[in-house]
């Protein structure tokens, strides 16, 4: 009944399942030993069902013996791309990890083909019976994983283009590809006598133009302003100006809507130049908003006037660590067009001093709105 | 005895078996000290969805004894019998017509009112008493924000009990600080869950002075089951008192005393999680909790006034003796106030479990507060650890807490 390899893989199994439990039990059960020992066991009972259910892939006629062993007559690639894949892990440990990702991603894609290759060139005398069962097993895997890679390639390349082009220009490409795809799809659903001949003729064509403008672009580098951002690093705290001007960095992209209003604490509202504040589930105007402790909260900010307002918290001060300098705690929203509006989202570990007490206040709007936390 | 009745027998003895206990389990409805139940509603918003259930129950029973016994009948009436298959027939437009026009009526005359009761029980413009409730595992905290109209002229903080005016619309602005709960006083209106990160709206309200209980209606963790609440409705005029009292200056203990030795004890022990307004270190500086730097929810019960409570540890535990809740409890609505505002004396106090939950408080509740488990939680508990304290300390805290009033 049991073959003699699946007998070895099963006393490893049940070997390695033995010292899992003992591991378990007498040193730590969730550490990287325990996972180690268990792996082995599901790995060696795989290889138990394998030598069964193949039967160690012994044969029992001189036929299957001469099938088993008949020279493939189709050249295999696949060993050049597997030792490609090496040559990229070892280069990837010299330069920079992604070459080594990769690198594993080809070993063990080249491996995988290279091994049902070889099986399948040996299941019979019959060629095509065996590039049959060769695109049994594998068609599943490497139509899906084509596409993928296709699509990451195409995604990639269209990104550097949009990336170095300015953002008007963008725009207008993007427009224009996503026309011409449709235009496309259009002619090659109504024409079906097209459709062979043309996607040989077109989808070459356009891999080629995108691989050329994409290589293009990403040599000569991203937009001025993309690269400008990431040295400045736009929507860092630093550049919180939270004044009434407006900031270079921080109010670049202002976003003046929000979808939250169903989740807010309390509303204020700058109108006529007054700022005012409303308690969720109330008209009345209030001029203190108490906020739990310790507890993310929203608070929705409103501009009913002309010019463009933020909405600014002060949270006191606080003495920076192994310094004597004290300097301002608070946050602000971005600048806010007429009648949009923002969040901002408070957690507030500990109450104000009766010296400092928090507010909120909207830079060139007369009066402040008290922060109550208790 | 022969087969017959054998069988006739058995079924008898399992008839006499249940019968008993479905009689015991129906009339168990009908119990009138019933604190948690939604058929003795004691406000209007509980009162609506009272009247809608009215409404409704009667319907959806009778519908579902109707669909129940016809199903019955012809399970009983058809069964085989070893008969022959009878005739197929296929498709009887009446029936099918009058099948789906009658429930559809049936629903829209349910749905009109049920969505009539969902818009009133919405209603928050009258909203006359702002309280945030804020869930956390496993306990509530109430703040009052700050409302000069009803004399709250600085937050007020509390947990446990729910403390409002009586005859007053008051609007709870529920939200969590880390998982979601729900917050129900059954007899005061229906269930609302409290999310992290939202705001919801909860109007409460009751008719007379009196204590209303209340359960957590979400599962949280582990004591859940133990996440409890108590509702105090107050006459006007005692909760103006009620407010007046929680936002009185702290009065340190005499100097000597075992209360200020306890006071000790609280400031070195107790007052990195819980804030009891007013206290202040040796240099006179105002000592402020940090429970967002020991405590996974970041939050633990504010004890200012401890001893106007009469609940701990999430209301599973009274702060009061038996004899003395069961005064406050069966109080009249007259005297309720009264006997309420009386708080926590030291005749009252419950000693046994106030000093079980200061001995080893992870035993009293289940709460992760093993410190070898705490790695999930960056080494932040999830409930009162233990602390080893000394029963000499112990003697000393209880002391000063029964000043917090």
């Amino acid at each position: 009944m049991f073959t003699t390899g699946s007998k070895y893989f099963i006393g490893v199994t049940a070997l390695s399942l033995v010292a899992a439990i003992l591991y378990m039990f007498l040193v730590n059960p969730s550490d990287l030993g325990a996972l180690a020992l268990v792996g082995l066991a599901v790995s060696a009972a795989t290889m138990a069902g394998f030598a069964l259910f193949t039967r160690d892939s012994d044969v029992e006629t001189v036929e299957e013996a001469v099938e088993a062993s008949a020279a493939p007559t189709d050249a295999s690639y696949w060993p050049i791309v597997f030792a490609l894949g090496g040559a990229m892990v070892l280069l990837g440990m010299a330069t920079i990890p992604v070459v080594f990702v990769l690198g594993i991603a080809v070993l063990v894609g080249g491996g995988v083909e290279w091994t049902i290759q070889s099986w399948a060139d040996r299941a019979s005398a019959d060629t095509s019976y065996n590039r049959g069962v060769r695109a049994k097993v594998l068609g599943g895997i490497e139509y899906p994983g084509l596409s993928a890679v296709v699509a990451i390639v195409v995604a990639f390349l269209f990104s550097r283009v949009m990336l170095a082009t300015s953002k008007d220009a963008a725009t207008i490409i993007f427009i224009i590809i996503a026309s011409i795809i449709f235009a496309l799809g259009f002619v090659f659903a109504s024409r079906a006598d097209l459709r062979r001949k043309a996607v040989t003729l077109v989808l070459p064509l356009a891999v080629a133009v995108l691989a050329i403008a994409g290589i293009v672009s990403a040599m000569s580098g991203e937009r001025e302003q993309l690269v400008e951002a990431a040295r400045e690093d736009h929507f860092a705290a630093e550049h919180r100006e939270c004044g009434e001007e407006a900031s270079k960095y921080y109010d670049k992209h202002a976003n003046n809507k929000v979808s939250l209003r169903s989740a807010v604490i309390a509303t204020i509202t700058v109108e006529n130049g007054e700022v005012y504040a409303q308690m969720v589930g109330l008209d009345t105007k209030v001029d203190t908003i108490t906020i739990p402790r310790m507890n993310a909260t929203t608070v929705l900010f409103r501009n009913r006037d002309a010019e463009e307002r933020r909405l600014v918290v002060d949270l006191g001060t606080r003495e920076v660590e192994d310094s004597d300098i004290v300097e301002k705690v608070g946050t602000c929203t971005q600048l806010t067009g007429k009648d949009q509006e923002q969040v901002l989202t408070l957690t507030i570990p500990k109450p104000a001093t009766e010296e400092a007490p928090y507010s909120f206040y909207v830079p060139g709007v007369n009066g402040k709105i008290g922060l109550v936390v208790p | 005895m022969d087969t017959v009745s054998r069988v006739k027998s058995s079924r008898r003895r399992i008839f006499g078996t249940l019968a008993p206990v479905a009689a015991a389990v129906t009339l168990a409805g009908c119990a009138t000290n019933a604190p948690q139940d939604t058929f003795q509603p004691d406000g209007p918003n509980s009162q609506m969805i009272h009247d809608l259930n009215m409404l409704v129950f009667p319907i959806a029973g009778v519908v579902g004894v109707l669909v129940i016994s016809l199903a019955v009948y012809i399970f009983w009436r058809y069964k085989d019998r070893g008969q022959a298959i009878p005739s197929q027939a296929h498709g009887k437009p009446v029936a099918e017509i009058v099948l789906t026009i009658v429930p559809a009526l049936i629903l829209s005359v349910v749905g009109v009112f049920t969505f009539r009761t969902i818009f009133d029980l919405a209603e928050t413009q009258d909203t006359e008493i702002i309280i945030n409730v804020t869930g956390q595992q496993w306990w509530w905290e109430y703040d009052y924000p700050v409302q000069p109209e009803l004399g709250i002229n600085q937050p007020i903080v509390t947990s446990g009990q729910l403390v409002f005016p009586a005859g007053t619309k008051v609007l709870l602005r529920e939200t969590s600080r880390d998982v979601i709960h729900s917050y129900w006083i059954p007899r005061l209106n229906g269930k609302k869950d409290a999310v992290p990160g939202r705001v919801h709206l909860l109007r409460l309200e009751a008719d007379k002075p009196g204590i209303y209980a209340g359960q957590c209606a979400e599962f949280c963790g582990l004591s859940h089951a133990n996440m409890r609440m108590e509702a105090v409705a107050l006459s006007k005029e005692d909760f103006a008192k009620w407010v007046a009292n929680q936002q009185k200056a702290y009065t340190p203990p005499a100097a000597g005393t075992i209360e200020a030795e306890g006071e000790a004890v609280f400031i070195a022990q107790c007052s990195r999680c819980h804030q009891v307004n007013g206290l202040e270190d040796s240099q006179g500086k105002p000592i402020i909790s940090a429970p967002d730097e020991n405590v996974y929810s970041g939050a633990a019960p504010n004890l200012t006034a401890l001893m106007t409570r009469n609940t701990f540890a999430g209301a599973m535990f009274d702060l009061v003796t038996d004899k003395c809740r069961a005064d406050v409890w069966d109080a009249s609505a007259e005297e309720f106030g009264e006997r309420y505002l009386q708080g926590v004396t030291e005749d009252c106090l419950n000693q046994k479990d106030l000093r079980a939950w200061l001995r080893n408080a992870p035993e009293m509740k289940p709460m992760y507060a093993d410190p070898t488990l705490l790695e999930p939680t960056d080494g932040k508990y999830r409930g009162m650890p233990y602390l080893a304290l000394s029963e000499d300390d112990i003697d000393k805290l209880v002391a000063y807490l029964l000043t917090l009033k």
